[in-house]
């Protein structure tokens, strides 16, 4: 058996592409899936409302776009561009994949609960940030403006605004759905730090600051620890 | 031994003097002004001659299907061959490295002016063949130079088929490979006790063991020596970025750092040729510059290497 003396490794000995490539990603896709943004983005802007809304059914589709986000961006970008390069990444597409198909069977079988009122100002606020503001950090790092990540195609603005979405889980079922998003953030925090592309680290940190905040802008039922949040949706019964 | 040679290799052979009138731009900065040719090395085991100075694709050749960048990779090859390289090196480890090179040599037509070597590379040992003839179908070639067990990577297995496969003539030589230094002594017994024709190791200007023992064992076994991170992976122009060329690196006809780090290499007299990789044309040609004209003396190559170890 081989001997691997892992500790002579350092994390550049493990990327297997070079920084000219990785915005290339972004622009690639930009360009294969035009027009698509142009239905995309809206559908994204739109997310804040539904879940502040007090109709649990608009809160469910948008917990369903939300996990269409997760599947396209792991199918699409993961898989299908950034998986050519770097082999983990097709795995993590995959379980981004696994993680919306997870959403999507949560949004349909458990209710979530509105914004609190007090708060739906600054859950908006926190999802246009990062849907609006975020997609401009592979652009500024590379300096192209067709690198734009645009939500739903890109896993790491996807991540930072869904984790709005999934702090607003019930707390039993969010530990389910923890685990892909930290293995990203390490991930991909990691990725840029080898690549030496800093701005994007911004995306990282970013999808960390959201879920704390998120923690305090749930409704009592997501910080609290009453199971009894993990029920049917009774509108649905 | 009587060795016969191929269409290709005589391409290569005469690539190397060849490339003498095709690049009439190199040789003006001779200052005696005649034409210099490349530098060369002879493999060992048959006396066959390469240039010096390869071209590796870690990194560098796995853009994926970009097809702009699978372009740009391919007039980096193209100046490669233009200023007389031609040993290449790939592995399946490369992601998509192996495919873009076959892109590339497809597009030059030039599968014909390449040494190609490539390595196994799998913990699978019966998988020798399989994961050889799916390299080959990615470059495209009728079938490879070199053969290298990847990293030591399940060593045992498959240089016992790559010999069989060797002795039926499916490739030409047989080599093993390693990096960073790591598990020099388990090299060396291999290289004591295998009929190695190449190993591939990292020496660069601050990365010296190999000198202790591998670089005199394969000079006393008939074994080539590929040298990989010659650049210490593009650390060594980090540490200098700052600094100028110190003057008395014109005594070997230094004009640039590339050529101090690739200098030093090629010119340890166990050392067959380096394989610098990079994804830039200007890079390539800096790097090509290093296969001719004159080579440090040993003196020179002390002072050279006490120099970037001050800085
Ligand atoms: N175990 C193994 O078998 C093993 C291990 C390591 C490497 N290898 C082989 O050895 C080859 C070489 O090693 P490596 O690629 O790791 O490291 P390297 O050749 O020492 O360094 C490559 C780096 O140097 C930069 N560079 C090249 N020419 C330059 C120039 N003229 N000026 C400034 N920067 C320059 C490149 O950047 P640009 O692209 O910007 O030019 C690239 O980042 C590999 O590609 C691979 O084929 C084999």
């Amino acid at each position: 058996m081989t001997d691997v003396d892992w500790l002579s490794y350092s994390l550049q000995d493990f990327l297997m592409f070079g920084p000219q490539v990785f915005p290339r990603l972004f622009i690639r896709l930009n360009q294969d899936i035009w027009p698509w943004q142009l239905l995309i983005v809206p559908l994204a802007l739109v997310v804040p409302w539904w879940m502040c809304r007090p109709a649990p059914a608009l809160r469910r589709l948008a917990v369903w776009l939300v996990a269409a986000a997760w599947i396209g961006s792991g199918a699409g970008f993961l898989v299908r561009y950034f998986g050519e390069i770097n082999w983990p990444a097709v795995w993590f597409g995959w379980a981004f994949v696994a993680q919306g198909l997870l959403m999507a069977g949560l949004g349909t079988f458990c209710r979530l609960k509105a914004i609190p009122k007090g708060r739906a100002g600054a859950f908006s606020g926190l999802w246009l940030t990062s849907v609006v503001v975020l997609p401009w950090v592979p652009v500024l790092q590379s300096g192209e403006l067709a690198a734009l990540a645009v939500f739903g195609l890109t896993p790491d603005v996807t991540l930072a605004a869904s984790s709005l979405v999934l702090a607003m889980m019930p707390r039993v079922l969010l530990w389910s759905l923890l685990p892909i998003p930290l293995f990203w953030v390490l991930f991909s925090a990691a990725t840029y730090w080898a690549l030496q592309m800093v701005w994007l680290l911004l995306l990282p940190a970013a999808t960390l600051i959201v879920f704390a905040l998120c923690f305090w802008l749930s409704p009592s039922s997501a910080r609290s620890r009453d199971r009894q949040s993990v029920h049917r949706d009774p509108v649905r019964r | 031994m009587a060795v016969r040679l191929t269409r290709r290799q005589l391409l290569i052979g005469a690539g190397i003097s060849a490339v003498a009138l095709k690049s009439p731009g190199l040789f003006a900065d001779l200052a005696d002004g005649t034409a210099a040719s490349p530098i060369s090395r002879t493999i060992p085991s048959t006396s066959e001659s390469v240039p010096a100075i390869g071209m590796g694709t870690w990194i560098t050749f796995n853009v994926g299907s970009d097809a702009d960048l699978i372009e740009s990779r391919t007039e980096v090859l193209k100046t490669f061959l233009d200023r007389g390289g031609s040993v290449v090196d790939c592995s399946p480890m490369y992601g998509t490295s192996a495919d873009n090179l076959g892109k590339a040599l497809n597009a030059l037509q030039a599968h014909d002016q390449v040494f190609a070597a490539t390595k196994i590379w799998t913990a699978d040992e019966s998988a020798t063949r399989a994961q050889a003839e799916s390299s080959r179908n990615r470059w495209g070639v009728a079938r490879f130079d070199l053969l290298q067990v990847h990293n030591l990577l399940g060593w045992r297995g498959h240089l016992e088929t790559l010999k069989e496969m060797k002795a039926r003539g499916e490739f030409r030589y047989l080599g093993i490979t390693t990096s960073h230094g790591r598990r020099h002594d388990e090299l060396a017994r291999i290289m004591a006790t295998e009929p190695l024709d190449f190993v591939q190791l990292t020496y660069n200007v601050l990365d010296r063991e190999a000198e202790s023992k591998l670089l005199g064992l394969a000079r006393e076994r008939g074994i080539a020596v590929m040298v990989n991170r010659p650049f210490q992976g593009s650390a060594l122009f980090r540490r200098v970025q700052s600094e100028t060329l110190p003057p008395w690196s014109a005594e070997a006809g230094i004009s640039s750092w590339a050529e101090f780090f690739l200098k030093f290499v090629i010119s340890h007299p166990a050392v067959t040729c380096a394989i610098p990789a990079t994804s830039q044309v200007a890079h390539m040609q800096q790097n090509m510059a290093a296969m001719y004209g004159e080579l440090p003396s040993e003196s020179l190559r002390q002072r050279m290497a006490t120099f970037v170890r001050s800085l």
